[in-house]
């Protein structure tokens, strides 16, 4: 795994794999702790191309089942949408 | 703020299956899709469908899409597109942005039918331009007839993985290979044996080590992986490629549905968390339901199954129908889902991992299945060989035959049986099977040739009398032919079926043809 830690595990906000195994290594468990502390899946697309590989590398790194690692959670805007567009609520 | 009875999220075939059922029964449904088109990844399959009758099989993706808008639009469902939704709030409040406004819409029942997005695969080079997901390089191709490349490599044997790469050769490029961990080919049989007659190489046991280059993809390297998907060192193989497609499954977009609370489960072989459900495709949250890819990734034809189910349940939940005729239309669909559901058993004889054997070294893999005639039979003149060795849901062969020669019965899982006395080999089957699987054989041509049928949905198509080289299952040039016939009929719906005439010792082996001028289908 060595010559692939400067590899980008997050595009959006260009976290590399070695971000993410010390964020892990700080103690981040879940989805959720490797964002709050390294920004991957906070980007454009919302990590629906990043959470489900930085799932996988909790797993493999804490060694358990996948399905146990919890998945981040979601809050609206599930699509990247304009702030002002937001405020522009139709009556 | 808008209300409305009904509203569907995701206008694919899910989410219009359940507009349908529930309009059918008089609910005043709405559906919602941040696309300009509707239909979902349906309008981008240009294949034609397995399944049975009720799943529109043997129509092609994008017509089925079309034929199900069509239904919803003549009961009055109003669709809009251009229509993101972006939250699920407290009491079936959804955000939609349309034209850059925000509006509020309160429903009193939703149906989910948010699909799934791609999954990546990291390895260095991952993030170079022309590494795409395959469904997206789909969309390029077949939506907006864009080729990203002119050489692929195709990672992942599944159905997407499959159906993409043939469909990329269909559009003018080449696939170097596909390559896949696993050790044996995770899609359907019917759609690996087409790809290797075109003579792709299904890479079992393989990964992807790096993909490299200056400002876009110029090579990658592949490895060989061991029993516990580890790499081999030295086992390496460089490609030059200008794209790579990565079809590694798919993930349940669950988002909308996790943010008003609905409860997920994790379930692996359904791609991950999805969003949990009863019979009735409700979620836990009362009023919310579910259908399609994000209750769990499977077949358009299930998708489409769910999505009737959750029309019907509402209905009966609002009242509009009587349950004992609910509970009636619940029971078909019940029993349709675990025929759908019924898992693909491969037949012993063709279940060799690397594929059907070269028939020039060995046995006929498909000799001993209930498709295949007697050797006496094909001695006596034209006959259809079946070569489908898997079950998987799937029976329009059965319905196409004028003489009946050919028959699924339930579970439409069964392998067709060909009864050779009935079969004239008129070639009609050949079109009509959407796993392209069928041929006619004809020993008795002349004393020296024999004439096959075969299937060939590639442009330019051959010309009557053009020499052409014939190639074995696995794409091998086996033996030189000349096209006598080439046969388009508007009810063949663009599978186009060539007659080619050759060397009558090679009848078992020729399956596929291939252009010596420059066209697709060429080696």
């Amino acid at each position: 795994m060595d010559e692939d830690e400067g590899m980008i595990v997050c595009r959006c906000e260009e976290v590399a794999q070695s971000e993410i195994l010390k964020a892990i290594e700080e103690g981040a468990r879940t989805v959720d702790g490797v964002k709050r502390r390294t920004r991957a899946g906070m980007g454009l697309c919302q990590g629906r191309t990043c959470r489900r590989i930085v799932s996988k590398i909790i797993a493999t790194e804490t060694q358990q089942p996948i399905g146990e690692v919890m998945p981040s959670t979601f809050r609206p805007p599930v699509r990247p949408i304009a702030i002002g567009v937001l405020a522009n609520e139709k009556e | 703020m808008e209300q409305r009875q009904v509203v569907v999220v995701g206008c694919g075939p899910a989410g219009m299956a359940s507009a349908i059922a529930a309009a059918e029964a008089g609910a005043q449904v709405t559906v919602l899709d941040e696309n300009a088109r509707p239909g979902g990844q349906l309008f981008k399959q240009i294949h034609k469908f397995f399944g049975s009758k009720e799943h529109y099989a043997g129509m092609r993706g994008f017509e089925i899409g079309t034929r199900m808008l069509k239904q919803a639009e003549d009961l009055g469902v109003e669709v809009w597109l251009n229509s993101v939704v972006y939250g699920l709030f407290e009491d079936k409040m959804l955000g939609i942005i349309q034209d850059n406004t925000n509006i509020p819409m309160k429903a009193d029942r939703i149906v989910l039918a948010t699909g799934a997005s791609e999954n990546a695969l990291t390895f260095p080079g991952w993030t170079l331009p022309g590494v795409m997901g395959a469904g997206g390089a789909q969309t390029m191709v077949n939506l907006h007839g864009v080729l990203p490349g002119t050489k692929c490599l195709m990672v992942g044997s599944g159905n997407v993985g499959l159906i993409v790469s043939y469909q990329l050769i269909q559009a003018g490029a080449k696939v170097v290979a596909i390559v896949e961990a696993d050790s044996k080919v995770g899609g359907y049989k019917v759609h690996a044996d087409k790809i290797r007659r075109l003579g792709v190489p299904i890479l079992l046991s393989h990964t992807v080590k790096e993909a490299k280059g200056k400002d876009s993809v110029e090579e990658v390297t592949l490895i060989c992986v061991d029993r516990q998907w580890q790499p081999i060192p030295g086992t390496e193989q460089t490609h030059s490629v200008d794209f790579v497609c990565l079809a590694v499954g798919l993930t349940p977009l669950t988002e909308l549905g996790s943010m008003a609370h609905c409860q997920s489960d994790y379930i692996a072989k359904l791609g991950g968390f999805t969003l949990t459900h009863d019979e009735n495709m409700e979620t836990t949250v009362p009023g919310i339901y579910v259908a399609g890819d994000c209750a769990g990734v499977e077949e358009a034809s299930i998708a489409m199954e769910q999505g009737r189910m959750a029309g019907i349940s509402i209905a009966e939940s609002l009242g509009l129908i009587e349950k004992s005729a609910g509970e009636k239309k619940k029971a078909m669909i019940r029993r349709r889902l675990d025929e759908l559901r019924g898992r693909p058993v491969f037949y012993e004889s063709a279940a060799d991992q690397g594929g059907p054997q070269s028939p020039t070294g060995g046995d006929n893999p498909f000799r001993k299945l209930p498709g295949y005639p007697s050797e006496e039979r094909i001695q006596g003149g034209p006959v259809a060989v079946i070569e489908c060795s898997e079950e998987i849901p799937c029976d329009p062969c059965a319905y196409i035959c004028s003489r009946e020669a050919i028959s699924v019965g339930r579970p439409m899982t069964k392998l067709p049986q060909l009864d050779s006395e009935k079969c004239t080999g008129c070639g009609l089957c050949i079109p009509g099977c959407p796993g392209l699987a069928i041929f006619i054989v004809d020993k008795t041509y002349s004393p020296l040739e024999a004439l096959v049928q075969l299937p060939y949905e590639f442009k330019p198509l051959p010309k009557m009398g053009e020499q052409v080289d014939c190639l074995d299952r696995q794409g091998k040039k086996v033996t030189e032919g000349k096209v006598i016939k080439v046969t388009n009929p508007s009810r063949f719906d663009r599978t186009p079926v060539v007659s080619v005439v050759f060397d009558k010792r090679f009848a078992d082996d020729v399956r596929a043809i291939s252009l010596r001028r420059k066209g697709h289908g060429r080696r």
